[in-house]
């Protein structure tokens, strides 16, 4: 998302590195919905392991790196306080992006970058300089990486590994000093007594470089033409449309000998629309295709079809009533539901969390308990490629420290078994199990993959809406919810920075109990713990859905994907959303004024 | 460590004040008759004129003028579009290697919607509201230069523009009623529409090979072994912009810019930073110099790195001191910017404000002193943006409108020694409230009084032979062995070559600025007796002001063009630090002037505990 629309609300100054870096941090979730079309797989038969791809040559890039962190090693392992892990990673990025606005194109360019990324240890594999001591936050990491030439230069590339190694070594030997006898004034947790970084096996892995071919110049008409149907609707503020297609290449060596190079390829297509209510109410609406293969892109049918599903929803939701406050049944939808389990139970499942003093801690010592409905199975499977038809944008081989990626039951029928893990270890949880993740230039963290929700207790969707009615009848109530789509931290707008695990639901229809039609309304807010209300759930569909998006948290930015099946909930609250006051355009869209009558209106 | 990070917290919060307190209400003495509201007619779009962006920037305008209001409250006064056209190829390498390189190509906007009337008005003034949500007044718009497009981002943001006026104003006059006096000055000078449409140049960055150039370049530093790191980056810049205003004014100017910037940074081996740069600028790609020229004086500044290295520290000193040519010009266009705008300064009673405008020497002294005398009795102070040329060399700041659409004007800032007249734009100040065409910036950022093409001219200039044995006898009538000259000052946004080393460097400065601190790079120890030189490192010059350039003993015939890009960072722009800017972001600008002969000014050795020099030698380059 480095290029999301916040620009246009920022005007024209140039941003230096330390604003890049905060903005990086600020990143939060974007995503949405990639509907799993085609066949609904059973959900217990989750796609296979991806085989390893065929081996291939080591890039001469690694053994450059192997060199100088040898060399680096040699002297920073001997010196006291001694570094007992190094490691570098090389990243390769080809991103191509195209942009357009309005029916005209804001940008295309092609950027080709290479960061290079280092991590110093200092102490041991029990007590390192990266232990937290009491309250205090993260240290700094003493550095965010560099960039590094984009010409295989082995020398100049050893000059920046350096000059990291220099930095790294230094900020961690202060931190290390300050842990050592911050440990001895303050109290250690339970928690705080695990080891700070586990041991692994060193992974090898020679991959084939990723690359695609691109002319931009059909995918510039096509955003030319998605964005210009929007102008169809007066409602329509504005509309922007983004393609960008990115080959991303990994280098890794460490100092446990574990030596990687893999690549992948992405394609993504985002449509973004903005109107407002006569109130005031800001309305948005966003749809994302991604695929891997150049085969697998969206035709224009398929798009444009989107593009008129968006621009309905958004005309209706600008007329659509306010939403009163409520308390009763709820149902959750395909797509709602996955984003809604990726943020109540995916975040708070991360091994992190369950160690960090200032986290809530929420299922740190919850394990081997019934902690949902005992229908209910979760995995975290990185490994998988696709669901269904689907492609899971949370696919990788190996995670940004090293370690293979894992498919993870985190819930078996109900019961809580496992945490999404990195490096950083558990009391009782030794291992990473491929999890750790980062946004090039931040340490990694344990983050989701593909979270991926399975019922045992499944129904068509036409029973399941009827065991709605029948609830809500139940409880007394004239209506009840059902949620259709919920955005994460979704700031595509930059208008403001939610909390992580904040859902905002963002079209949801009062279901009547007396058979009326559905009804739309707006300006929802879900109130309480949410995850009260998953432990709520009574059944669930037998469609699931997938939503890709890309998951900011303390690491920053990653592709994830979550997938569930519609969910019907005993009860859900919900208050009226805070909005903005500002009136809706004084006067009409140029393209929509009948007043206009200047014969200068049109040149040409 | 972790003081060091509150000290730059704090002075961070200082910048975000700054940022958000772009100045406020004035006050003034010369009360002005209120001019009428309303104004001339919008400029038709020329017979024959085929560009649609101007077509939709005057539809859209009409529309507003016409049809703009909510009802019960007033209609816009002013309103101005202003739109850029940005295509730019960057391209950087390290050691002769190429580490990006990227052409892009993008289009800007702004929208200022101004209620009330010249002389009390919506803006100067800090509205409380914040961000009001995703249709801002700025952004970037369409870069197919179609007709729809444009008029649909015109036509929110001047929306959102006309509402955040009616805000600010009423926040405005609620504000001014708590004042004793109301202010005097206004806030908007009225000035004649100017028309100008000019062609449009298209960018042309084929004429040359700039990968090429760029590695080639920037590998001749690869002899210098002792480098921790360097970097070279070409910025090559084409723009388009526009203006067309409610008052009839209609402009669309071309212009490029051109630009290597490289830096050099390393340790000597007591751990004291050490850092060199280089900065060559042109008004065209093709104007920069080639491959051959650039790796010479690449060279010649890799050099100068591994003298500093080997160079003793400079001892504290306090005496007479010698600028040559082209470092008094950098002396200069810091010392002087900040009294030479003639805009109101900042609200009176937010004293917070003008205590952060004051830490970073952005405080002026000569407003209200027109007439006085402030440099010596033979000096004259010249702001030409009509200049082209100084002596066969091209200049970078010429123009012929500003960013205000106010005519450029030669500007005789001092005659003789005595303040005549201020840069203006179109904010008024309480000694003047007509614009003199300096209204200046880049990137469609707020125009501000910024210096062009100064010339600092003495009639009484003597050689440098002369000047030099002067400034050795000054010395030796203090009973001094040495004295000091100043050959380069530095620019750390240029020289750094990471965050890190430039937050620092930024952090001294910004500390030191109002008492005069000064960065020198290359600082020579004279010997009195024979003339000989020896390289010093390590010197801060402080108090170096205003008022040390009336005391000057003596002032050559040598002038010469520093080139430099002003920074228009809200952080810094209109300070010393102002000065220190970069062709990524900044407005070109030059100053002509000779070498400087100061009768007294201290220096100061290293402070502070430097860091350790690296545990692991560096691994060779070649």
């Amino acid at each position: 998302m480095d290029s999301q629309p916040a620009i246009r609300a920022e005007g024209v100054t140039r941003l230096k590195l330390t604003r890049t870096v905060v903005s990086i941090l600020a990143l939060l979730l974007a995503a949405s919905s990639a509907s799993a079309k085609g066949k609904p797989p059973r959900m217990p038969e989750l796609p296979a392991q991806a085989a390893p791809a065929a081996q291939a040559p080591p890039s001469p890039l690694l053994g450059a790196v192997q060199e100088e962190l040898n060399r680096e090693m040699g002297v920073i392992g001997k010196t006291d306080p001694p570094a007992y892990f190094l490691s570098y990673t090389v990243t390769d990025s080809d991103r191509s992006e195209v942009t357009g606005s309005n029916g005209a194109l804001l940008s295309s360019a092609q950027q080709r970058s290479r960061w290079l990324e280092g991590q110093v240890r200092v102490g041991s594999y029990q007590l390192d300089n990266t232990h937290r001591v009491g309250n205090d936050g993260p240290g700094f990491p003493g550095s965010f990486g560099e960039p590094v030439p984009i010409d295989d230069d082995p020398a100049v590339l050893k000059r920046a590994m350096w000059r990291e190694t220099e930095s790294q070594y230094r900020a961690a030997a202060e931190a290390f000093i300050k842990v050592k006898t911050g440990k001895d004034v303050q109290v250690q947790t339970v928690a705080q007594g695990a080891p700070d970084f586990s041991q692994e096996k060193p992974q090898v892995y020679y991959g084939p470089r990723a690359s695609y071919t691109l002319d931009r110049h059909p995918w510039e008409e096509k955003v030319r033409l998605y964005t210009h149907s929007f102008r169809a609707s007066a409602a329509i503020l504005n509309s922007i449309v983004t393609f960008t297609a990115q080959a991303q290449n990994q280098y890794q060596v460490t100092s446990e000998d574990t030596k990687l190079q893999f690549g992948e390829v992405r394609y993504r297509l985002e449509l973004f629309i903005q109107g407002k209510a006569t109130d005031g109410m800001d309305i948005e609406r966003y749809y994302n295709f991604d695929w891997t293969d150049p085969a697998g892109a969206p035709d224009d049918k398929t798009v444009l079809a989107q593009c008129a599903v968006l621009q309905k929803e958004l005309e209706s939701l600008v007329k659509a009533p306010l939403a009163e406050p409520y308390a009763g049944p709820a149902m959750l939808t395909g797509r709602a539901a996955a984003v809604f389990f990726h943020e109540v139970f995916g975040h708070r499942d991360e091994g992190f969390r369950q160690k960090d003093i200032g986290e809530g801690q929420t299922f740190a010592g919850k394990v081997g308990e019934l902690l949902l409905p005992n229908f209910i199975s979760i995995v975290d499977d990185p490994t998988a490629a696709k669901l269904g038809s689907a492609v899971l944008l949370g696919n990788y081989p190996f995670d940004d420290e090293g370690i293979a990626a894992q498919k993870v039951t985190l819930v078996d029928h109900g019961v809580l078994r496992n945490f999404e893990m990195s490096r950083q270890p558990l009391n009782g949880f030794p291992q990473s199990n491929g999890h750790g993740r980062r946004q090039v230039g931040l340490p990694p963290e344990s983050r989701q993959g593909n979270l991926i929700v399975d019922s045992s207790y499944k129904v068509t969707s036409a029973r399941l809406r009827h065991m709605f009615i029948e609830e809500i009848k139940r409880q007394n109530k004239p209506y009840g919810l059902l949620f259709d789509d919920i955005s994460g931290g979704f700031t595509f707008t930059g208008r403001s920075q939610p909390q992580a695990f904040q859902v905002q639901p963002l079209v949801v229809y009062r279901v009547y109990a007396d058979g009326r039609p559905d009804e739309l309304v707006r300006g929802v807010d879900i109130v309480g713990t949410p995850l009260v209300s998953l432990q709520k759930i009574m059944a669930t569909g037998d469609a699931p859905e997938v939503f890709n998006g890309y998951c900011g948290a303390e690491s920053g930015s990653v592709p994830v994907a979550a997938a569930a099946p519609p969910l019907l909930i005993s009860e859900m609250e919900v208050q009226k959303k805070q909005t903005s006051t500002d009136r809706p355009p004084i006067l009409p869209p140029p393209a929509h004024d009948l007043q206009t009558t200047d014969p200068q209106a049109k040149v040409n | 460590m972790t003081r060091r990070r509150i000290k730059k917290t704090i002075l961070w919060i200082a910048f975000v004040v700054l940022v958000g307190g772009a100045p406020v209400i004035g006050f003034g003495k010369n009360a002005a008759p209120i001019p009428q509201a309303g104004g001339g007619q919008i400029a038709p779009v020329p017979a024959g004129e085929t560009d649609k962006t101007l077509a939709a920037l005057h539809d859209e305008l009409e529309r507003s003028k016409d049809r703009l209001v909510l009802p019960g409250q007033q209609r816009p006064y002013f309103i101005e579009y202003r739109l850029l056209d940005l295509d730019e190829r960057v391209i950087s390498a390290e050691f002769g290697a190429l580490l990006t390189s990227s052409t892009t190509r993008n289009r800007f906007m702004s929208v200022d919607v101004r209620v009330g009337n010249y002389k009390l008005d919506s803006s100067n003034f800090l509205s409380a509201e914040g961000f009001r949500g995703f249709l801002g007044s700025t952004g970037t718009v369409g870069i197919d230069r179609d007709y729809d497009s444009l008029r649909q981002d015109l036509w929110l943001a001047t929306d959102q523009a006309y509402k955040q006026a009616l805000d600010s104003f009423s926040n405005k006059q609620a504000a001014l009623r708590a004042l004793a006096n109301a202010p005097t000055v206004d806030d908007f000078s009225r000035e004649a529409p100017v028309v100008t449409v000019e062609p449009r140049v298209e960018p042309d960055w084929t004429t040359r090979n700039w990968e090429s150039e760029a590695r080639t370049v920037s590998a001749v530093v690869k002899n210098y072994a002792e480098l921790y790191n360097s970097r070279v980056t070409y910025h090559l810049i084409y723009t388009t912009s526009y203006i067309v205003t409610t008052e009839g004014t209609q402009i669309r100017t071309s212009r490029s810019l051109a630009a290597i910037e490289a830096s050099m940074g390393t340790q000597a081996a007591d751990g004291m930073p050490l850092h060199n740069f280089l900065a060559v600028y042109a008004n065209r790609p093709t104007e920069l110099p080639g491959a051959d020229a650039v790796r010479q004086q690449l060279d010649a500044k890799g050099k100068e790195v591994a003298a500093l290295r080997a160079a003793p520290t400079v001892q504290d000193y306090d005496g007479p001191m010698l600028f040559e040519a082209p470092a008094a010009g950098s002396l200069l266009a810091q010392v002087l910017p900040p009294s030479l705008s003639g805009a109101r300064p900042p609200l009176a009673m937010n004293t917070r404000f003008e205590q952060m405008m004051q830490a970073l020497g952005g405080r002026s002294e000569w407003m209200g002193r027109i007439g006085q005398r402030v440099l010596p009795l033979t000096v004259d102070l010249t702001d030409d943006p009509t200049a082209r040329q100084f002596q066969g060399h091209d200049l970078i700041a010429s123009y012929q409108v500003d960013q205000d659409g106010v005519r450029a004007q030669k500007i005789a800032l001092v005659q003789e020694g005595l303040l005549k007249q201020l840069l203006m734009s179109r904010r008024p100040g309480p000694d003047f409230d007509r614009s003199n065409g300096h209204g200046r910036s880049a990137f469609l950022a707020m125009p501000r009084p910024m210096v062009s093409n100064l010339f600092f001219t003495a009639s009484n200039g003597e050689s440098s032979a002369d000047l030099r044995k002067r400034f050795l006898e000054a010395c030796k009538q203090n009973g001094q062995k040495f004295g000091l000259l100043v050959r380069e000052m530095d620019n750390p946004v240029v020289a750094s070559s990471s965050q890190e080393e430039l937050s620092d460097s930024l952090e001294t400065l910004a500390t030191g600025a109002p008492n005069g601190d000064r960065m020198p790079l290359l600082v020579y120890r004279v010997n009195v007796m024979d003339g000989s030189e020896e390289l010093v490192r390590g010197a801060m010059i402080s108090r170096l002001t205003l008022r040390n350039l009336r005391t000057l003993l003596g002032i050559g015939n040598d002038n010469a063009v520093f080139y430099y890009a002003q920074s228009q960072d809200a952080e810094t722009a209109g300070t010393a630090l102002g000065a220190f800017g970069s062709a990524n972001g900044g407005v070109p600008s030059d100053v002509i002037a000779p070498s400087l002969l100061f009768e007294e000014i201290e220096v100061r050795g290293p402070h502070g505990e430097p860091r350790r020099t690296p545990l692991v030698p560096p691994p060779p380059l070649q």
